[in-house]
């Protein structure tokens, strides 16, 4: 097992693109991180570099105790589970599994041992004699797994290895490679654009946006306190409710004005004394869909009551997922199970914000104002 | 539908013409079907299916020299003579050697080239292509002839570059091993592009991911080779291995254009222009197209059990 650790590693592709700008953090020995950001924004990119095949631009590498920058993918003690699976397609499943541990000139007998092994815990001791081709999608995905746990190599590293199952098995699969880790303690470094896969599965999660890291923080603490407004709209779903405006008022009476609305939020103590230099600025306000509440007894203490136009209204059983405008805002509130009056462009709805769940932004830098962000992150 | 004894009279004659016009449609369709095919049929049986099945009577009968307008069918005697022909059995190896020696160089070659040419570092990739397509694009006589010039024991600019270096001339036509030599070493320059043409298609749809995926697992750019291009390129190329088969086996051009109709003294021949030589140089007819019969029944034979035993249909994906 080993720690992963990147000092300024950056990725200038020979087209002059450059895909990472200098990603700075350390993988702890047996965690599990996910990078996780939208399309493109470089998280293959550095994953690959991890492995082996992307040259490092410039910055340093170390997997263990060694700088790994100039070492052959073959060298690193690495594995990888492709998003294609790369499984090699004419050779049997077995042969698929035993192909590192055969180049590598493993004994036979422990061949045989470990692919066995593999195949019992991922539940494919049926297809071991089958071709790639004769498997469901589910079956080849735990085949590229196998191929990755047989070598037992001190680094995981899974380039969206999901997204090419469908909704239900991505879930089982999600908690399958969860159990893996558990069970066999490794360092894992797992790349999603889906964050819900990042919020179960990772340890601690890299935020990652235009070859920029954004954020690393655990799923819960990058929730609650997300560092900018990238992070905070792309964590979460449905995603965080941003609305701008500026901070009015004088003293310890300051109150967050939305832009053209009547809609007008006091702020806590602690939120005002944050706030006060920025009183006269432009600022965008965050909160999450489920601290949004349909006024009433039921609406938390210390809520802001506001009117809203109820555009639609989506009833998922467990919850009521409204959509709401006013003005030029709109937002998206999850409430539990209630009468609710029908949408319409003349229904108003009165909605309650929890105010001690609010979020502040720059507009300019998108920095959250009322976060300190997290200080830990080599 | 036609015989519903409850539906008005009114309805029943809507109905036949219906079915009518259902049926004429049909009809037109046939026609217009055998339209587009018919040519096609025509040429094939002018071009295919009347020469083999003249060749077959050929083979049966006794058309020679002496008979060649009053031949007549007598049997399977000129297979006989042609299966008891010592010389017969002394071309047949020649041609296996031919055809074997060819096969590997083309498709070593082509495949080897292709490989090359398909590596990143590679600069002006098209160009490079073109360059190794030529070979084959020039009209084959050409190329033949050339080589042929450049065989020439005194003006050739084979012994010509070798006593550069300092090499005896060769008497590349005029010695039996020699100028067999010449004909493969032709036919290797005139049949690679086909098999690298062939490789390259191949090599564009093999994943990279997979050798990204035998990177980390540690093979070596040979363990790459042979146990992912070389399997994955299988399926192309045993379709373009069995044609190659065929065609070298068959190719009478550049034997004969290159040693000049079996010279010397008739040692350069493989089977079709020892076939060509039978019929046009000697006017045995009979003998020749019996010759021809067992060509074509050893390629026949061959092709069906190659493609057979190498499971050539099978989808690799
Ligand atoms: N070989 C390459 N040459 C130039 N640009 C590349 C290359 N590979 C990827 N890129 C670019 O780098 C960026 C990051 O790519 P990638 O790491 O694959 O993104 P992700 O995996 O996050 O979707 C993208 O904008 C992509 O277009
Ligand atoms: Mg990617």
């Amino acid at each position: 097992m080993a720690r992963v650790r990147l000092d300024t590693v950056r990725k200038v592709y020979p087209n002059g693109f450059e895909a990472v700008h200098g990603a700075s953090f350390e993988v702890q020995d047996g965690e599990f991180v996910v990078f996780v950001g939208p399309s493109g924004c470089g998280k293959s990119t550095l994953l690959r570099m991890i492995a082996g095949l992307e040259e490092i631009t410039s910055g340093t590498l170390h997997i263990g105790d060694r700088v790994v920058n100039d070492l052959a993918p073959k060298d690193r003690d690495v594995a990888m589970v492709f998003q294609n699976y790369a499984l090699y397609p004419h050779l049997t499943v077995y042969d698929n599994m035993a192909f590192g541990l055969k180049i590598r000139k493993f004994p036979k007998a422990e061949i045989d041992e470990r692919v066995r092994e593999a195949a019992r815990i991922l539940g494919v001791e049926q297809v071991l004699d089958r071709k790639p081709k004769l498997l469901s999608g589910g079956q080849r995905q735990r085949v590229a797994v196998g191929r990755a746990i047989v070598r037992k190599p001190e680094v995981f590293l899974f380039d969206e290895p999901l997204s090419n199952l469908d909704a239900k098995l991505r879930v089982q699969m999600r908690t399958e490679i969860s159990r893996l880790h558990s069970q066999l303690g490794a360092t894992m470094i797992y790349v999603t654009h889906d964050q819900v896969e990042a919020m179960t599965m990772g340890d601690r999660i890299v935020v990652l946006k235009d070859g920029e890291v954004q954020q690393i923080d655990t799923p819960l603490h990058l929730y609650d306190h997300p560092a900018n407004q990238f992070v905070a709209g792309f964590i979460g779903s449905p995603a965080m409710n941003f609305l701008s405006g500026r901070i009015d008022g004088s003293g310890d009476a300051l109150s967050f004005v939305a832009d053209e609305t009547a809609l007008s939020v006091p702020l806590g103590a602690s939120d005002a004394s944050l706030l006060r230099a920025h009183a006269g600025q432009a600022i965008t306000l965050g909160i999450r869909p489920e601290d949004l509440y349909v006024a009433g007894p039921t609406a938390p203490n210390g809520s802001a009551t506001s009117r809203w136009t109820l555009d639609v209204v989506e009833p998922m059983g467990n919850e009521i997922v409204l959509y709401v405008s006013s003005g030029p805002h709109t937002a998206v509130a999850r409430v539990a199970p209630q009468p609710i009056p029908e949408p319409g462009t003349d229904t108003d709805i009165d909605l309650a914000l929890d105010t001690s769940k609010l979020h502040f932004f720059d507009q300019e830098t998108e920095a959250a104002l009322t976060e300190t962000p997290t200080a830990d992150l080599a | 539908m036609l015989e519903g004894k409850t539906t008005t009279a009114g309805l029943k004659v809507q109905q036949r013409t219906a079915a009518q016009s259902k049926t004429r449609e049909a009809r037109q369709r046939t026609l217009f079907l055998w339209g587009l095919l018919g040519p096609t049929v025509l040429i094939v049986l002018a071009v295919v299916a009347y020469p083999f099945v003249y060749n077959v009577v050929l083979s049966l009968s006794n058309m020679n020299i002496y008979h060649i307008r009053d031949w007549e069918v007598i049997g399977l005697q000129q297979y006989a003579s042609v299966l008891t022909e010592p010389a017969v059995w002394v071309v047949f190896f020649k041609t296996v050697v031919w055809t074997l020696v060819n096969i590997v160089f083309h498709v070593g070659l082509g495949v080897w080239l292709a490989v090359i040419l398909n590596k990143a570092f590679i600069v002006g990739k098209p160009a490079w292509r073109v360059l190794l397509i030529l070979p084959w694009a020039l009209p084959q006589y050409i190329t033949a002839l050339t080589w042929r010039g450049m065989f020439n024991y005194e003006y050739g600019a084979i012994n010509l570059i070798g006593g550069v270096f300092g090499m005896d001339s060769i008497a590349w036509l005029t010695s039996p091993f020699e100028a067999f030599v010449a004909v493969i070493l032709t036919n290797i320059w005139l049949g690679f592009p086909f098999m690298m043409v062939v490789a390259l298609g191949g090599l564009q749809s093999i994943p990279g991911e997979l050798y990204e995926a035998a990177d980390v697992d540690g093979a070596s750019e040979w363990t790459k080779f042979w146990k992912i291009t070389a399997p994955l390129l299988r399926p192309v190329m045993i379709p373009a291995i069995t044609l190659g088969i065929v065609w070298t086996f068959n190719n009478i051009n550049v034997v004969w254009l290159v040693s000049n109709g079996g010279e010397p003294n008739d040692q350069t021949h493989i089977l079709v222009s020892y076939v060509y030589e039978a019929a046009f140089s000697m006017y045995r007819f009979g003998w020749a197209a019996a010759l021809s019969m067992v060509i074509f029944g050893i390629l026949f034979l061959f092709t069906q059990v190659f493609l057979k035993k190498t499971n050539a249909t099978e989808a690799a994906y």
